[in-house]
């Protein structure tokens, strides 16, 4: 850059900021902001609608500052891995009695299935003494971190319905998820990197596609990024073929040039943002890359995560999120796809496949945490693990026949989530189910629970914080059925 | 936040102290806002509500009197706002800590004291032409619509822009009309014709515009993402639907000009309408957009409501722009519209055969040639009504039939054995344990002669909160008499009658060995009723047994049987329905309806999903869903349109609803349609939430100008959308310039007062189209099957779903955005990133975005950088100068003459990307053959992002 350039690039980055600073409330941004405020009804949070992405403050003081959720999709048992029933096995290999199948809906299970025990052995762990089974060695070192719930439930028996609700609060598409309200809220801490990213493993999208991070009714800045493990980690970050980033810089400073004499000449506020979101691009390229790039982190990080760089995988992605949490993304979501486990051949039989998956994500998930807490961050970054509902304490008998692998079908009524860091009671576990793990029956926990407790652990009240549309104040708590904040989980 | 407050006190005009009060645009508001969450149609707190003046003016639950008109100092409600004691205070202090602003309750106390007069929300009333406005400037307006912007901007004392360069004028209305940037040769003529007459150059580009068919393409871009139209079926598997030729009929539509009333009565009803013209069928498939779950085990019956309900808000949403969607639980919160008004309403689309089944059933036939379209349509029609026609004269005869006997059984035996059957004493046999899928009932009775068997079908249960949202179908039945020594004679069973015809089964499927048959599918609602009718009386041998078996094959919710739960079957002698068979008449019939389908069947092309209407006979009951939960039913509700919108008398079906919704009664439909147009070109509408005209929506900038331009539209244009277009773009309004002040900026910074031109960003059709278009790429061929542009791999990533993204090659490469294949879970992330719809429900407006997400599509999609390449091309073709080449990209991209400054700015850009690519020569045969060539691709790329060129 010679130094007319220079001097020119400078200006223009001078000007741009005096914009922000200035006349920017009346750009485009205002433009959905504006819409909003016109009407009658509704309120919304204040945004500056310039900077729709600017960190902000919440409530009150929160506990959590970022969200890390890691989505096991498909729905994994928690009768192989958490919730510990003993009774259960007692009854493995009998009719189901009549009065858990009346007025209930299955996906697959017809007529009268058998009940099926647990098929791996339960022990409590670390010194919280919280029930786990023997598939989870590694998460075992660190259950101490860990607050279960194990009376979540769902309404909805599909997975794609199941996800909407769980991560939207609605079992339609077209709500906004959780992590767009986090973003609508919070801003992000890095303006170079998208405030709320998602990543997948697994081979598959969740069931419910990318409604799951959309942004539903609230401005599209705010929808999940879907970032990759192959080409560009955030789609078109690199630049194309035969264009070098020196080069890039060189165009970028020829586009300032030339939208500076039409901001000039034309006046629309809106030319001013649209240079803003050129060169908030530009550092997106070196900052994202540059966060992506895992392959800098050093060989014993490698072996704690069990990553492989340049692969497709939930462990890559565990690190991925943890370097994402470092540089101030508000919320990351993790899916990893693989976990409908109804028998219908190896891969999703409880004691093949499913045992494939405990140990892929195992390691990762304990290195994480560990990994967040040695760097200070497990206390204000909220770790959540769950699947969109639970499964089913009788064996899948698909199309009423007994199958020879072994599975269970999806059973809404009773799940396990567990969460970590972020202001949650560490080692503790909160709800029961029935003595066969089939209903949620102490202390119930509904997405929409689900949902005012992570929001208040974030520093916000979930009834206020709200977005006008359709006539009503929305909310992620959802407005037409009950949600309370479960305090019990909160240290 | 500041400035906006600013805008808003220009836009609604304040009250001073000599005008009196206004209902609507002064009080409403402040109780909308303040007040009616509590006290309106979901909650009345306190026995308080303020949507209807006698609730008004009634006594809350204190016993005293809310609002006495002419005395705010008698009025609960004044002292309740002012009053210091907490505990009495409104709004409530523990969520809102601050009392109403002195402001509001002033308004209020005037509007008290002036008498506490009451209007209907000003949407809910019929407009009225208004006078054109005295305006003090008689030379600036070019059109009538030109008269309510400028009073307005004179009131304001603010003065309108000068006229916009032709340049400009033309670019923007060539997107804004078609979507597409002129063409060199169309600038060329438009100039020359320009420097004759401006005026008649103006008529002639806008003629030339609204005829050129590219005008149906960006049309019907608005109009598909109401109609929330999508290649596939939306959720888990999110598998394709064939569908795209309702997109071709929205092109084609526009492009003819239909009359918007014409327009939605086929989409709302063209199933209904007597002699349905060739495409009728083919627009009703606007509601067959809804989202089809094919997940293993979902409701269909569940995910059929799902799809009435969408259809019912979408209905309001698209032509009413009312929330309907809010009465679905209970009575409207701000508007007087009450519960039950959602489910009258619903009755209209209850009645649709459509079932969430994976066929999507039912379909109609799209003929490859479309001379043969009309001779589907009516085959079509002519089928179902004689195959009717053929199954009453044998249910009118099997209904007199007296002498029934209930087969009561020895032996009943499921196959597998896993089923359990009990028959009880009133002959109905009950199904328990398990029975999966290809479950076979085997019967066993004492022989009898019989002549007609009847098969009743039950529900699970006499109640219907116990039934499981399954199908109970019958798909095969086998008699025989079997005789001592095992000698089976068969029973040859020719033909079933039906109590009705309804669903995607035949009932004569039961006797044909597939799925299909009698029953109720894919949900048992009601009990149904059919008879079986052998070739011959028969009559056992002493010592026979009378052995049938019942045959199971459907499937319903994706993998779930459909085992009869409870059935009974009786015998009758009566030879009755055996010599009708025989009849001349059955047989004419027999044969008419064979002759038909096989008309019907040989005329090549699709099917696709469309609305049918199911038979009186087999209509759905309605009822009110208690707060909204489809398992929790109260009354029994008739079709009907809301009262408050000036409902017909007795309207029967989808048929007169769509009338009324074009009709003169229906204050909505013509002013959200003026005000969708005026919006798709000024940027924001005259209502700004073309979503809402309700209390909670926006109010209107200029309430004469929408009513002005809905009645022109209307009445004067006969819902003609090309004459009223002609209109806006013509006019002076639209004609500005669009350059700002900054002192205009700071007055009206959103440009609802319209003192300049409207400038907005260009959709995210229109940014790929531009692109292909001005770098000579752009396919024109139109209509057919959505076509795979290039996309990054690993973007499809569905569960369960083969699908793959196969980029298109040739020109469908280089089709225009609106052909690109739109997968629901998945959208062609290029038009995402630009605010495009995911088309999963029905949009109203996108809200334009500003993120660097876009620069990075617009930079860096390799998509876009072969945009950049072809457009580098093209620039080369002006000349062998570098100069004359940018002149040349800069004016194909913006139709003005690049000025020195920028023409250096982009020689130094190329000169320094030349340098580059001369020392990386490996990098610069990535672009282009030479480095001077690579240079300018780069050059063409920076154009492409320019702001100038986003925008429009």
């Amino acid at each position: 850059m010679n130094l007319f350039q220079q001097l020119h690039h400078d200006r223009a980055r001078h000007l741009t900021r005096r914009h922000f600073l200035g006349q920017s409330a009346l750009s485009l941004g205002a433009l959905w902001m504006g819409s909003q405020m016109d009407l009658a009804c509704g309120a919304g949070l204040k945004k500056n609608p310039a900077a729709p992405l600017a960190p902000d403050l919440p409530h009150f003081a929160p506990k959590a500052k970022r969200v890390i959720y890691l989505h096991m999709a498909g729905a994994p048992s928690q009768l192989e891995l958490f919730d510990y029933k003993p009774d259960l096995v007692k009854y493995d290999g009998q009719d189901c009695p009549a009065e858990f199948l009346e007025g209930k809906q299955f996906a697959f299970i017809q007529g009268v299935p058998k009940m099926l025990g647990s098929q791996y052995p339960f022990h409590r762990a670390g010194k919280s003494g919280q029930w786990i089974s023997d598939r989870l060695p590694y998460f075992e070192e660190v259950i101490d971190d860990v607050c279960f719930i194990k009376s979540m439930w769902s309404d909805q028996f599909n997975h794609g319905p199941a996800q909407l609700l769980l991560h939207t609060g609605s079992q339609t598409p077209g709500s906004p998820s959780a992590g767009a309200w986090a973003t609508y809220g919070l801003g992000s801490e890095n303006q170079n990197l998208p405030g709320f990213i998602v990543l997948t493993s697994g081979g598959n999208n969740p069931d419910a596609g990318k409604s799951v991070w959309g942004s539903g009714y609230l401005p599209s800045v705010y929808q999940g990024v879907q970032c990759r493990s192959q080409g560009d980690p955030v789609l078109f970050l690199g630049n194309p073929d035969g264009v070098s980033q020196k080069l890039r810089r060189r165009t970028l400073d020829a586009l300032n040039d030339l939208n500076q004499r039409v901001a000039t000449e034309i006046g629309d506020p809106e030319t001013m943002t649209r240079i803003a979101q050129y060169e908030m691009a530009y550092r997106m390229q070196i900052h994202a890359s540059d966060a992506f790039d895992i392959s800098q982190e050093p060989q014993a990080i490698h072996e704690a995560y069990a990553t492989r760089p340049g692969k497709e995988s939930f462990a890559n992605n565990c690190l991925l999120a943890r370097r994402l949490a470092e540089r101030g993304v508000r919320f990351i979501q993790l899916f990893d796809w693989g976990w409908d486990s109804h028998g219908t051949n190896d891969q999703t039989d409880l004691r093949k496949g499913f045992a494939d998956k405990c140990r892929q994500i195992d390691q990762p998930i304990a290195a994480l945490l560990k990994d967040l807490k040695q760097r200070g961050l497990l206390d204000e970054t909220l770790v959540v693990w769950s699947g969109e509902f639970g499964r089913t304490p009788m064996r899948e008998n698909r199309g009423g026949m007994t199958m020879s692998n072994v599975g269970r079908d999806h059973s809404p009524s009773a799940y396990t989530l567990w969460m970590a860091g972020g202001g949650v009671k560490p080692g503790f576990s909160y709800g029961e189910t029935d003595p066969i793990g089939y209903e949620a029956a102490v202390d119930k926990v509904s997405a929409h629970d689900f949902h005012a407790t992570l929001l208040t652990l974030l520093g916000f009240d979930h009834k206020r914080m709200t977005y006008p549309f359709q006539g009503l104040d929305q909310r992620l708590s959802n407005v037409t059925k009950p949600s309370r904040v479960v305090t019990d989980v909160i240290a | 936040m500041r400035c906006q407050l600013t805008i808003l006190a220009t836009l609604v005009l304040p009250l001073s102290a000599e005008v009196s009060v206004d209902f609507n645009r002064d009080v409403r508001p402040i109780l909308t806002k303040n007040c009616t969450t509590c006290h309106g149609g979901v909650k009345m707190a306190g026995g308080v509500s303020y949507l209807y003046r006698e609730d008004t003016l009634g006594k809350g639950d204190s016993g005293k009197a809310i609002v006495v008109p002419g005395h705010p100092e008698q009025s609960e409600m004044i002292a309740r706002l002012l009053t210091e004691d907490l505990d009495e205070r409104m709004p409530p202090p523990d969520h809102h800590p601050h009392p109403l602003p002195q402001q509001d309750i002033d308004t209020l106390t005037r509007w008290i004291k002036e008498g506490a007069k009451w209007g209907d929300h000003w949407s809910f009333q019929k407009p009225v032409m208004p006078a054109l406005p005295a305006v003090k400037d008689q030379a600036w307006g070019k059109q009538e619509l030109d008269r309510f912007i400028l009073a307005r901007l004179e009131s304001e004392d603010l003065e309108p822009s000068p006229a916009a360069a032709p340049e400009e004028w033309l670019r923007r209305a060539s997107l804004d009309i078609t979507g597409l940037p002129p063409t060199p040769d169309e600038w060329a003529a438009f100039k020359q014709a320009w420097e004759g007459d401006p005026q008649a150059a103006l008529e002639g580009a806008t003629d030339r515009l609204l005829a050129s068919p590219a005008f149906g393409e960006k049309w019907a871009a608005m109009w598909l993402d109401l109609a929330r139209y999508s290649d596939t079926f939306g959720f888990e598997k999110d598998p394709h639907r064939d569908i795209w030729p309702f997109r071709d009929w929205v092109i084609r539509a526009f492009n003819a000009d239909m009359p918007f009333d014409q327009f939605t009565l086929k989409q709302l009803a063209g199933d209904l309408i007597g002699e349905p013209e060739p495409g009728d069928l083919i627009a009703t498939a606007f509601h067959r957009n809804t989202q089809n779950n094919s997940e293993g085990g979902t409701d269909d019956e569940e995910y059929r409501m799902n799809a009435v309900i969408d259809r019912v808000n979408t209905t309001w949403t698209a032509w009413n722009a009312t929330t309907f969607g809010c009465v679905q639980c209970h009575a409207h919160p701000y508007d007087p519209i009450p519960h039950d008004d959602y489910y009258r309403f619903m009755a209209f689309f209850n009645n649709s055969e459509d079932v969430d089944i994976n066929s999507d059933f039912p379909r109609t036939k799209v003929a490859d040639d479309p001379a043969l379209q009309a001779d589907a349509v009516r085959l079509e029609q002519l089928v179902r009504q004689r195959r009717a026609d053929m199954n009453t004269p044998m249910r009118e005869l099997a209904l007199k039939v007296a002498d029934w006997q209930t087969l009561r059984f020895d032996k009943a035996t499921a196959e597998p054995p896993t089923g359990i059957l009990t028959q009880g004493e009133d002959g109905i046999v009950v199904t328990s344990g398990t029975t999966p899928n290809n479950t076979a009932f085997l019967f066993e009775a004492a022989a009898r002669p019989l002549a007609l068997i009847r098969v009743e079908i039950f529900p699970e249960s006499d109640n219907p909160a116990e039934w499981r949202g399954r199908g109970a179908v019958v798909s095969g039945l086998e008699a025989a008499y079997v005789g001592a020594d095992g000698t089976r004679t068969p029973i040859r069973l020719r033909e079933v009658a039906a109590d009705f015809i309804a669903g995607p089964f035949d009932p004569n499927d039961a006797l044909a060995g597939n799925a299909g048959g009698v029953g109720d599918y894919p949900m048992t609602k009601s009990p149904r009723t059919a008879w079986f009718i052998p070739a011959q009386a028969v009559a056992p041998a002493g010592g026979d047994r009378l052995e049938i078996k019942v045959q199971h094959r459907a499937t319903c919710n994706e993998s779930q049987n459909c085992v009869v739960q409870r059935l009974r079957i009786a015998t009758s002698e009566d030879p009755a329905l055996i010599a009708y068979l025989d009849t001349p008449e059955h047989h004419a019939l027999w044969n008419e309806v064979a002759e038909l389908r096989k008309q019907y069947q040989a005329i090549p092309g699709m099917t696709i999903p469309v609305m049918q209407e199911r038979s009186d006979a087999a209509r759905r009951e309605t009822r009110v869903f208690i707060r909204g939960n489809r398992m929790t039913l109260d009354k029994v509700v008739e079709p009907g349109i809301p009262e408050l919108l000036g409902a017909p008398e007795k309207p029967r079906n989808r048929l007169d609803m769509a009338r009324w919704i074009v009709g003169k009664e229906n204050p909505l439909a013509a002013r959200v349609l003026a005000n969708r147009l005026w919006a798709e070109l000024f940027g924001i509408g005259i209502v700004e939430t073309l979503e809402d005209f309700g209390s909670s929506g926006a109010l209107p900038s200029h309430p004469e100008l929408l009513d002005f331009l809905a009645l022109r539209l209307r009445d004067h244009h006969a819902w003609h959308l090309k004459p009223f277009l002609r209109e806006l773009v013509l006019s002076a309004t639209y004609r500005q310039s669009d350059k700002a002040t900054p002192e205009i900026i700071g007055r009206d910074p959103r440009n609802r007062l319209l003192a300049r031109g409207p400038r907005n960003r260009l959709t995210a059709e229109m940014v790929r189209d531009q692109a292909l278009m001005v770098s000579g790429l752009l396919s024109r061929k139109m209509f057919g099957k959505p076509v795979f542009p290039p996309q990054p791999d690993g973007i499809w990533n569905s569960v369960y779903s083969g699908a793959k993204w196969d980029t298109s090659q040739g020109e469908d490469r280089y089709r225009r955005a609106l052909y690109t294949y739109n997968k629901r879970t998945s959208g062609y992330p290029a038009f995402l990133t630009f605010d495009g719809s995911a088309r999963d429900v029905c949009l109203a407006r996108r809200i334009p975005t500003n993120t660097p997400l876009q620069a990075l599509v617009t930079l860096n999609d390799p998509a876009h950088m072969e945009f950049a390449q072809a457009f580098a091309k093209r620039m080369a073709e002006a000349g062998p100068e570098l100069g004359e080449r940018l002149a040349r990209g800069y004016q194909l991209l913006t139709l003005k003459q690049a000025t020195p400054a920028t023409l250096d700015t982009l020689r130094a850009l190329h000169a320094d990307a030349k340098a580059e690519y001369e020392s990386t020569p490996a990098e610069s045969a990535k672009l282009a053959p030479t480095p001077d060539e690579a240079a300018l691709v780069l050059v063409a790329n920076t154009l492409l992002n320019s702001d100038l060129a986003l925008n429009r």
